[in-house]
């Protein structure tokens, strides 16, 4: 199983300790990873909402470079898996967006085909065969009472993200994330408003301070269940969660702290790893408590 | 002043599918913290003062993009194509949040959209290479031809 890793921005600049982790891991798991020489995505909460055929060019050229190198996309983040996967799409469905997207691309030597597929890893992992993989490689349970959040651009707007997968009357729940910690002895727990925003594009595009009232909100929900965990699948998430009670808790003075790990962090954690080699020593809300009365140093 | 063709992003009949149920609103948390429109009135504004109104209010920008409007809607009208070509024209006339022209500046000049800072010492804190530069010139060349410098200096 081979993919190209699209890394995205803040992985690789701000959280580092996430792709060290995913790297990691990948490699037990047997999963291939390429890299190649990719730019931004570029965001679907900025770029896209400033100019369309800006965000279209650049996340074809991402493609493009994947299409070369005849490989899926294997992103780590939901702003990056929902560029990338619309962008695609758009271009396999309209003949005229591919041909003038194609005429400024061909300067620079690629041509958009639509020869591949773009997913996120959360996907790649929650395959059968990697599945067994991690049942194998699991050599400790992470027994924490754990909350999922998967982001909303992760699986929203359905009808692209996941089409077909759901009837009209119905939304798409992401249930993937919750199955595979329950598989590392985690007790997913369910929360009001799961699907809730964490406040981050609010925050960093218009006003912090309503961001952070929404991510307020969630956290609440999640402490009336008194989950000891988050896990997320995309740095901006984590952020707003990780720094974000940093920020809220120098106004609510709250004690009630929730550490927050990136996916393939936790699973490192099952399969052996150190908490230093899946870099949650970095983390703002110290795991370190956490970790060590599950006997994890 | 350039403008876009907002009725190619979205179908300008779509509009009127919409019957005002508020079941968007009702699930849009930018609506619970900031005082946004929310895509019911959005839609209703549209249709009642016209998108060239709707496009010169700041507020149109508290949004979370979320999408959850669009989950929701019962007329599965396509809301966040909308809300995507309000936000394209409304850039295009200088109503725009400083901080997304920072943003953009941004990405436009390194190919990114993180500040890149003593990274390498950072990155093999965690046993990882140096990150490759990014494709600068080559993105900047895309960017010109496709008229970013309609909306952003870069």
């Amino acid at each position: 199983m081979k993919y190209a890793l699209f890394l995205g921005c803040a992985i690789p600049i701000k959280y580092p300790g996430f792709e060290a982790a995913t790297r990691l891991v990948c490699q037990r798991l047997g999963i291939e990873l390429v890299d190649l020489p990719f730019s931004c995505c570029p965001p679907p909460t900025s770029m896209k909402l400033v100019h369309y055929d800006s965000w279209l060019a650049l996340a074809a050229r991402n493609l493009c470079l994947a299409e070369e190198a005849g490989l899926d996309v294997m992103t780590l983040c939901s702003g990056c898996v929902n560029t990338l996967k619309e962008a695609n799409r758009t271009l396999k469905q309209s003949e005229s967006k591919k041909r003038r997207v194609n005429k400024i691309l061909e300067e620079h030597n690629h041509r958009f085909k639509g020869t591949i597929d773009v997913t996120h890893i959360l996907d790649v992992l929650y395959q059968d065969t990697i599945v067994e993989r991690l049942i194998k490689e699991t050599v400790r349970d992470l027994p924490m009472r754990i909350g999922c959040h998967y982001g909303c651009h992760y699986f929203r707007p359905p009808g692209i993200m996941y089409p077909g997968e759901l009837s009209d009357a119905e939304s798409y729940v992401p249930v993937q994330m919750d199955h595979l910690l329950s598989i590392i002895g985690m007790e997913p727990m369910e929360y009001s408003r799961k699907f809730l925003c964490c406040g981050s594009p609010l925050g960093a595009n218009a006003d912090q301070d309503a961001g952070y009232a929404i991510t307020q909100t969630k956290l609440q929900y999640m402490r009336d269940r008194d989950i000891e965990a988050l896990s997320v699948i995309c740095p901006s998430c984590f952020e707003q969660f990780d720094m974000g009670q940093i920020v809220l808790g120098r106004k609510t003075k709250e004690k009630y702290k929730i550490p927050t790990f990136f996916l393939t962090q936790l699973l490192g954690l099952a399969m052996g790893l150190s908490a230093k080699e899946v870099g949650v020593d970095v983390h703002r809300i110290k795991a370190r408590k956490l970790l060590d009365g599950i006997g994890i140093g | 002043m350039t403008t876009i063709k907002l009725w190619k992003f979205f179908a300008r009949e779509d509009l009127y599918e919409c019957y005002q149920c508020a079941r968007c609103t009702g699930s849009c948390p930018a609506m619970e913290v900031a005082p946004a429109f929310g895509p019911r009135e959005t839609i209703l504004k549209c249709l009642n003062v016209g998108h060239e109104k709707v496009v010169q209010d700041e507020r149109i920008w508290l949004c979370c993009t979320c999408n959850v409007c669009e989950d929701r809607c019962p007329q599965k009208i396509p809301i966040s194509d909308l809300l995507v070509a309000l936000r394209n024209s409304a850039a295009r006339r200088g109503n725009i949040p400083g901080r997304l022209v920072m943003a953009i500046e941004l990405l436009a000049k390194t190919g990114r959209s993180m500040i890149v800072h003593q990274l390498d010492e950072m990155r093999a804190h965690h046993g990882l290479a140096p990150l490759p530069p990014a494709p600068v010139e080559e993105i900047r060349a895309i960017l010109e031809k496709t008229g970013l410098r309609e909306v952003v200096e870069f």
